[in-house]
């Protein structure tokens, strides 16, 4: 699921206003909050600048092994930086992005997958793949050590659905995902098989969720629905209990990305009684 | 129809909830009650000490009894105005968020101020676009020519700047306003022509981000061409 509100938002300066070339003065320091907080807004901002790309990707190459606790470190900086690629948009991205998909910090895998998604990356198809290919007991397994599991799988598999690039591979490394212990991952491979293969019978697991007892796995599943555009969920979305700011970003879902029955105009309507 | 005695038993629930989950039953349970009541055309007005207590709930942080409540409000309509201005805590930002939805639901031109404020300046996307439907469907029947006016030409530059709003969601609760508020400015000179214009705007991909919202923008523009 990806993330509805502004992602890791830097608490010492929240929606600070910054000008452009500010972000970019930022990014060329060495101070890592600094640098932090200008990524992030420069992502934000679906910056458009020359300069923005490679000052991001330069921020990206600069990572390091995680320090905890030493404040806003390297790393953070570089998660910010591949967040910020992916919403900027441009190809030239995918070759550092792709290297970070090796990196040992997870985080920052996490947040590569989600950019390499974000930019359609077909070329990161393979590399996705082999990062999910060992299944439940490899990369879906929890970790002794946290509540994380091996692998960022949710972000993995959203992003190959987000490619969109079928091959029967692809579908045969997400299909065991729909069966795994945790109703995230159940969640974000339905979305995926849905998007990848079109076949309804995975919508339907969605639509299972949308009546999990955890709020934290109906949001999910809203997220998700509103990712594939599957119009056939408007009722059950109407239906679940869950806020109306999540219910109506996946109808918009519906509308931007959807198509068929029930109709723009009834989902616009259905839009409207949750304002 | 609930009778005194009965919404006594009902607020007196609401005070002694002792839990989030028993305090969301007791508020579901006197709403409705006053729901009810609400619909009978010539029954008695709501009972104030049921709208205080509901106004009260606002404040207790626990969102599944505060929709309860505004729901409750809603329904008695103008008789819950006044304790919600009343009872209104300016320190208390969920109660405030809470208590403009109400207001926005009841389409009650006292409400105007703090719905001109919210989508104004609140900082939830979520009061925003409430204030913008409240804005959109204030109720100036009852009013001389020249109070509509005056409403209306605030409520229409209230829309005006909501239109410009960095959320999506919010813009689009202006577009949805703004086709509920066009019919009613027959008092406004230039009014329709200012609704229409920010529409056209709204619709205009090149510049509006958010499809969805041109989209909304577009079915508002042909349902006032052709109602």
């Amino acid at each position: 699921m990806p993330d509805p509100g502004g992602g890791d938002l830097p608490l010492t300066a929240a929606g600070e206003p910054i000008t452009e070339a500010e972000a970019h003065r930022r990014l060329r320091s060495e101070d890592p909050s600094l640098q932090y907080y200008a990524a992030w807004w420069l992502g934000k901002m679906r910056s458009q600048h020359p300069d923005t790309v490679p000052l991001l990707m330069e921020a990206l190459q600069h990572r390091q092994p995680r320090e905890v606790g030493v404040g806003v470190e390297r790393n953070a900086v570089a998660r910010n930086a591949a967040r910020a690629l992916g919403k900027v948009g441009d190809g030239r991205a995918v070759p550092e992005l792709l290297a970070a998909l090796a990196d040992e910090d997870d985080g920052l895998r996490e947040a590569a997958a989600r950019a390499l998604g974000e930019l359609g990356a077909e070329a990161a198809v393979a590399t996705l793949c082999a990062r999910l290919a060992s299944g439940l007991e490899g990369a879906g397994a929890s970790r002794p050590d946290s509540p994380k599991l091996q692998e960022p799988c949710e972000a993995l598999i959203e992003a190959l659905g987000d490619i969109g690039v079928v091959r029967e591979e692809v579908v045969a490394t997400i299909q065991p995902f729909i069966h795994h212990e945790r109703p995230l991952i159940r969640s974000a491979a339905a979305r995926a098989l849905l998007q990848l293969t079109g076949d309804e019978s995975f919508g339907e697991h969605l639509l299972q969720l949308l009546d999990h007892p955890q709020l934290q796995v109906r949001r999910a599943a809203l997220m998700d629905l509103g990712a594939v555009g599957w119009r056939v969920a408007l009722d059950s979305i109407r239906r679940t209990h869950a806020e109306n700011s999540l219910k109506l970003i996946a109808l918009r879902g519906l509308v931007e990305r959807g198509h068929g029955e029930p109709s723009t105009e009834t989902l616009l309507e259905a839009m409207d009684a949750l304002l | 129809m609930p009778s005194s005695d009965h919404f006594v038993a009902l607020i007196a629930a609401v005070e002694q909830a002792d839990s989030a989950g028993a305090l969301f039953e007791a508020t579901r349970a006197l709403a409705s009650a006053l729901a009810v009541q609400g619909k009978e055309p010539m029954g008695p007005p709501p009972p104030e000490g049921a709208l205080t207590c509901l106004v009260s709930i606002l404040g207790f942080n626990n969102p599944g009894a505060a929709v309860a409540a505004v729901d409750g409000l809603i329904a008695s309509g103008p008789a819950a105005v006044l304790p919600l201005l009343e009872g209104l805590d300016g320190q208390n930002y969920g109660a405030r968020a809470w208590a403009v939805r109400a207001l926005a639901g009841i389409g009650d031109v006292r409400g105007l101020e703090l719905l001109e404020a919210a989508l104004g300046d609140d900082i939830g996307p979520s009061v925003r676009r409430a204030a913008a439907i409240g804005l959109g469907t204030l109720d100036v029947a009852h009013l001389t020519a020249q109070e509509r006016r005056t409403v209306q030409e605030r409520a229409l530059g209230a829309l005006e700047c909501g239109a410009q709003d960095g959320e999506w969601v919010v813009r689009y609760a202006v577009a949805t306003a703004m086709e509920k508020i066009t019919p009613r400015l027959q008092d406004l000179e230039d009014g329709h022509r200012r609704a229409v214009a920010t529409l056209h705007r709204l619709a205009d991909a090149s510049e509006e981000e958010a499809p969805v919202v041109c989209l909304r923008a577009r079915l508002a523009l042909s349902r006032l061409v052709s109602p």
